[in-house]
């Protein structure tokens, strides 16, 4: 597996030499192979945010640096525009961020700044739009008109039609309810398994993170608490816990269980994963049917 | 007479059209909610909840049937600021509910705005802002708080005005859970100790489960209500109608549905380990 991203010794402080000074970063390094879904996840104020904008050169990193491809994205500061098409980066409620006359515009204004056109551009932006459920009838439409729930897909096929090698995206499910939130998430992952391309998904719903994560990246007061695959982060309840991060209920309600001596596996995230641990046990005792 | 009292009302943003089919946002609701209750609404985006929220306060006035609040109808003009110095509406979104430089200036806008005494204006404030545990906070620029100190700011502004309710579309859709609990936990002691009457629009189960009451919305109607209890229980009607249950109540259910003997659906962490508990003895 090819690395894409690397950080190296990440530090990022904010108000320096003022009063206000604050680490908000603080020495964070690690690897993401190419085609990776990583999960991101801390508190309010865990320094994810930043860590988020430092990857596309949104802001410059205090000290260290990252290296996309291998190369250092700030080592012609110039160029640094380029790094923001292979880094596509979806900000939360992106929805206020349309601004074109029609959703066909808004989604090709990127693409377009990228250097596309003609048949290259239509391509891109009925692919995204595609990508993300939206009707093609939509596409002539004002952004303005459409639902709560369809600008956020039209803002982030406007990120998705720059084909970015990495697509960062930012609390996308917030605010929708649980059926827009299940069908964006598995447009999401399928965008991700046919492109192919590395996604990294910022959450605070874990069940969300649970289920599409390979790894996930754990933040916690500016550092890097954790880096690993998802059923060994979820194992480590208590100390999610610690880090002020919700566990699902289900993940709770087993590892109680667990603790009072029954026979359950760790790290259970989903109710289905509960039900068929919980099952045997039950028949075993002869409480079921 | 209940402090709310909400009539057959439908209401439509369609714009009415010769031959063109009309589609009622909330589609004949009746709904009393008494003083001192905490309701909480459930139900999709579109089901019609959020509209709801706005006939309480007169943003909007019903089509036809009629909202009651205190014994003031909302379609009568002159009792428009009665009505909303009686019921308080706290939004989504908290940057979009801020407007001054400073905390208590923001908290204090709506009593300036009533024409209030300053020297009651300053108790009012500092009574609000103790409530929401932000007085320590007064000093500060909104724009610099967390997500949870915004809306619990914001919930301050509304407590200065001494409203006898207050409702919240969403307020914690915006916020990290640490954020969200101390939101609910703010309205849970407004409701307990001050006798305020809240109702609250969430997609989050685990809110709901906190309330008297739960309302669930589908297209327009009331689907059904009651205790949490009563509500979470029917999983499989919410189901069919693609809503969340909690997941302590969704694992009973199908435990219940493979022969386990169930009296009470659980819908807490606490009551689920118990009832799995006694299941495994």
């Amino acid at each position: 597996m090819s690395c894409v991203l690397e950080l190296k010794n990440i530090s990022f402080v904010y108000g320096k030499g003022t009063p206000f000074e604050k680490r908000a970063v603080d020495n964070v390094s690690f690897k993401i192979n190419k085609g990776e879904f990583i999960g991101v996840m801390g508190h309010t104020g865990s320094g994810k945010s930043t860590l988020m904008q430092m990857l596309n050169g949104l802001i410059r990193p205090s000290e260290g640096q990252v290296l996309l491809d291998g190369k250092d994205i700030w080592a012609e500061p110039k160029k640094i525009r380029s790094v923001r098409f292979k880094v596509g980066m979806v900000f939360q409620y992106p929805e206020y961020q349309l601004f074109e006359e029609t959703v066909y515009k808004d989604i090709a204004f990127g693409p377009q700044n990228k250097g596309l056109e003609g048949d290259e551009l239509d391509k891109a932006v009925r692919e995204a739009a595609d990508f993300t459920g939206l009707k093609p009838a939509l596409l002539e439409k004002s952004p303005f008109d459409l639902s709560g729930g369809e600008k956020r897909r039209a803002a982030i096929a406007g990120v998705i039609a720059m084909d970015p090698e990495i697509l960062v995206l930012d609390e996308p499910t917030a605010g929708l309810d649980p059926m827009g939130r299940e069908v964006l998430l598995s447009q999401i992952t399928r965008y991700h398994s046919e492109r192919r391309n590395t996604v990294l998904l910022v959450s605070h719903t874990m069940e969300d993170i649970a289920r599409v994560a390979d790894r996930i990246i754990v933040m916690n007061k500016g550092k890097l608490a954790m880096l690993e695959p998802t059923a060994e982060v979820f194992r480590r309840g208590d100390e999610l816990a610690r880090y002020g991060l919700k566990v699902p209920q289900i993940t709770k309600i087993m590892s109680e269980l667990r603790k009072k001596g029954i026979d359950v596996p760790e790290g259970v995230l989903t109710v289905d994963d509960a039900f068929r641990a919980l099952l045997p046990l039950l028949k075993k005792g002869g409480k079921l049917w | 007479m209940s402090f709310i009292s909400i009539r057959n009302v439908f209401f439509s943003y369609d714009e009415v059209e010769e031959g063109k089919v009309v589609q009622n946002a909330v589609d004949g609701v009746s709904l009393d909610i008494e003083s001192g209750e905490f309701v909480a609404v459930i139900g999709h985006n579109g089901c019609g909840k959020s509209t709801l929220a706005k006939h309480l306060n007169a943003m909007l006035l019903p089509d036809s049937g009629s909202v009651m609040i205190d014994g003031d109808d909302t379609s009568v003009e002159e009792k428009t600021f009665d009505i909303r110095e009686k019921v308080g509406l706290v939004l989504q979104n908290p940057d979009n509910q801020l407007v001054a430089g400073i905390v208590e200036e923001d908290v204090a806008f709506g009593p300036e705005n009533l024409g209030v005494e300053p020297a009651e204006i300053r108790r009012r404030v500092d009574k609000a802002l103790k409530a929401v545990d932000m007085y320590e906070y007064r000093g500060h620029a909104p724009h610099k708080l967390s997500g949870g100190q915004k809306q619990r700011v914001a919930i301050a502004g509304i407590l200065a005005i001494q409203p006898q309710c207050i409702v919240l579309d969403e307020p914690t859709a915006m916020l990290d859970p640490s954020g969200r609990e101390e939101v609910i936990s703010t309205l849970l002691k407004l409701n307990r100790e001050r006798k305020l009457t809240v109702v609250l629009i969430t997609h989050f189960m685990d809110e709901a489960v906190l309330a008297d009451r739960v309302v669930v919305m589908d297209g327009g109607k009331i689907l059904t209500q009651g205790t949490p209890q009563e509500v979470f229980s029917q999983v499989e009607l919410l189901k069919a109608h693609r809503l969340d249950v909690p997941q302590s109540a969704d694992l009973a259910y199908r435990l219940r549905g493979c022969g386990l003997k169930i009296d009470k659906i659980p819908l807490t962490q606490e009551e689920c380990v118990a009832m799995l508990e006694e299941a495994m003895r």
